[in-house]
């Protein structure tokens, strides 16, 4: 795949070129700011970039919002934003603009290795990651409680296992059951969140974004 | 006249004050039966708004004395503070019939009337009397005041140089009787006592917040962008390694693993390096020992050489140490970094409850107490705890600054 990183921290930045060279990926550019993000997706067309939240000039959410600008300008661009900390209104303004090949991870997850290498074929190949982090958060948003009320308690850790990205059958390995059961609860999730029936992944992505948008 | 000449324009202005007091006075009698009818009519409830009103409206009256104080007698009276409602209608009543501002006011209309007559009497009476008898030769024929009326024409000149000399005394016994009004206008129509003890305490006290505040978000940066990125690159290299050693038979990648701890060892050494200067910053720990060996700790690190003469028979607030520690920590960092001088000098001593700071340098001086600078964030932080920040730097130096805090707080 080819690669751009935008992070200010010279010590992440040079880590991950490392690791991602060293997976065969091709790192095309490394920038330290927003602007930089945008002058180097227009000039390398990658197939991915890896966006910090937090970058000079303001240091609070100017990756955020360079990513959010060069996916509106590149629609097949993939994204994956990571930052230190999770903020759900982060995720659902990051989402906002389409789900498709989009990622928002805690930093940390880079210490999984094959994790973090899997979720970015993931993000590569269209789908939707969110860090475990963002789902714990708004299952325990209270304002949410009402719509969370009517799913059991084993359709939530369905649910949490769908916005992570995961498939059916990568659901069924982590909470040890059948596929054919995680399908019955997908199924009822659907039901009991009202979302009409369409395309399969479409709905997934839907699902969760019922959560996140207010 | 020339003994008048210089305080002429002084005494016209004296004179015309006194003058206005029969209006001044008259007026404030007049609002002081309004406030009386305020008062009795609280007897029924409907009267309680309307004394609350009478009362903040004395602060119109106090404005219009302080005022004229201010443009013809020349006492400068510092405006109090304006009047600061609370929420809800009973809370704004309560506010405004507590209102010592418009409470004093009304005071002072009622105090100021026996100063106000004095005030006018003297004026009116030597300047009356004074130019009665200056004009004597013109109207001692027609004998109009018999009384004082004289007979002769060298009394009538006598008189007349009489009134030349109360003319002359006149603006000076003016400005006697106007001590007891100035001195009711100071004190009823100026800011309450305690009132700018108050102020500096909210200013002080926002400072403090926001320097916590500040202090606060500083360290968030620090970790965020330092110590947290660095783990992060650690943690990454380690899974790195993790994988390489999954498959450790085939030598290459055992290779690959070592290079990989390795440089996951020196992350991790320069991570606690970074902390211990991030943690130092926040608290230095030699400061639990005392301010004298910290501040040696200090001087040693200086870039130039720092010369600490430290006599402290008694011990700090350790609040008050820390603010030492730090004013000092950023003067010589000031000296280090601005000043181009060879040799600094620090002096801490005690005097009388009071901690005193002194650091001096021989640079090239200029230094100033700008907004936003070093300085004066300095001089704020010493300002929390009622402390002083001076400075003395002329062009070409050298630099000398002076902190007084007080020992305890």
């Amino acid at each position: 795949m080819r690669i751009v990183i935008a992070e200010d921290a010279v010590v992440l930045r040079d880590g991950l070129r490392l690791l991602l060279a060293s997976r065969g990926h091709e790192v095309v550019a490394a920038v330290g700011d927003g602007e930089a993000l945008r002058a180097c997706v227009d000039e390398h067309r990658p197939d991915i970039a890896v966006v910090d939240v937090r970058m000079p000039p303001s240091h609070t959410d100017e990756g955020l919002r360079a990513a959010i600008q060069v996916r509106r300008d590149h629609p097949d661009l993939g994204v994956l934003v990571f930052s230190q900390y999770i903020e759900t209104r982060y995720a659902a303004q990051l989402l906002a603009g389409g789900a498709r090949g989009v990622g928002y991870l805690l930093k940390e997850r880079v210490a999984d290795v094959r994790d973090f290498l899997a979720a970015l074929d993931r993000i590569a190949a269209g789908e939707t990651v969110l860090d475990p982090e963002v789902v714990t958060q708004l299952m325990g948003a209270s304002r949410r409680g009402d719509a969370l009320g009517a799913l059991t308690a084993r359709e939530r850790e369905v649910l949490a296992l769908m916005a992570e990205g995961r498939s059916n059958s990568a659901i069924a390995e982590a909470l040890f059951l059948s596929y054919g059961s995680v399908e019955k609860h997908v199924t009822q999730i659907f039901t009991k969140l009202g979302l009409p029936p369409s395309d399969g992944d479409h709905r997934r992505v839907l699902a969760v974004l019922h959560y996140l948008q207010a | 006249m020339p003994i008048t000449a210089p305080v002429r324009g002084r005494a016209g202005r004296e004179l015309a004050y006194a003058l206005l007091m029969p209006l001044m006075a008259g007026l404030g009698l007049l609002y002081l039966l309004v406030v009386l009818l305020g008062v009795i009519a609280t007897a029924n409830i409907v009267g309680v708004p309307f004394l609350a009103l009478c009362v903040v409206g004395a602060r119109g009256l106090g404005a219009a004395n302080r005022g004229l104080a201010r443009a013809l007698a020349g006492e400068q009276v510092a405006a109090p503070a304006p009047f600061r409602s609370r929420p809800g209608p009973l809370n704004r009543l309560a506010a405004a019939l507590g209102d010592v501002v418009g409470w004093r006011a009304v005071i002072h209309g009622l105090v100021r009337l026996p100063a106000a007559v004095l005030a006018f009497a003297v004026a009116a009476g030597l300047w009356g009397y004074g130019l009665l008898l200056l004009s004597c030769p013109l109207w001692w024929r027609t004998a109009a005041l018999p009384a004082i009326a004289p007979t002769t024409w060298p009394d009538a000149l006598l008189l007349s140089a009489a009134g030349v000399a109360l003319l002359l005394l006149a603006p000076w016994g003016v400005r006697l009787a106007l001590v007891p009004e100035r001195w009711l206008a100071r004190t009823l129509l100026g800011p309450a006592p305690g009132a700018a003890r108050i102020r500096t305490l909210e200013q002080t006290r926002a400072l403090a917040v926001d320097d916590a505040a500040a202090a606060l978000r500083r360290i968030e940066r620090d970790l965020h962008d330092g110590t947290a990125a660095r783990l992060v690159a650690l943690a990454m290299r380690l899974g790195m390694a993790q994988e390489e050693l999954a498959e450790a038979d085939r030598p290459e990648r055992l290779e690959r693993a070592r290079g990989l701890v390795d440089g996951a060892h020196r992350e991790a050494k320069e991570t606690l390096a970074e902390l211990r200067v991030l943690t130092r910053g926040i608290h230095p720990p030699a400061l639990d020992k005392g301010l004298e060996i910290a501040l040696e700790t200090l001087a040693a690190r200086s870039p130039i050489p720092v010369a600490l003469e430290a006599d402290l028979p008694e011990r700090p607030s350790p609040a008050v140490e820390s603010i030492a520690f730090f004013c000092t920590a950023e003067l010589l960092a000031n000296v280090a970094k601005h000043s181009g001088a060879r040799r600094a000098a620090v002096e801490l001593r005690t005097r009388a409850g009071l901690l005193a700071l002194l650091v001096r340098d021989d640079g090239k001086g200029g230094a100033m107490m700008d907004a936003g600078s070093g300085l004066r964030g300095l001089a704020d932080r010493v300002r929390m705890v009622d402390g002083r920040l001076g400075i003395r730097s002329p062009a070409g130096g050298p630099t000398v600054v002076t902190v007084e805090l007080p020992l305890h707080i």
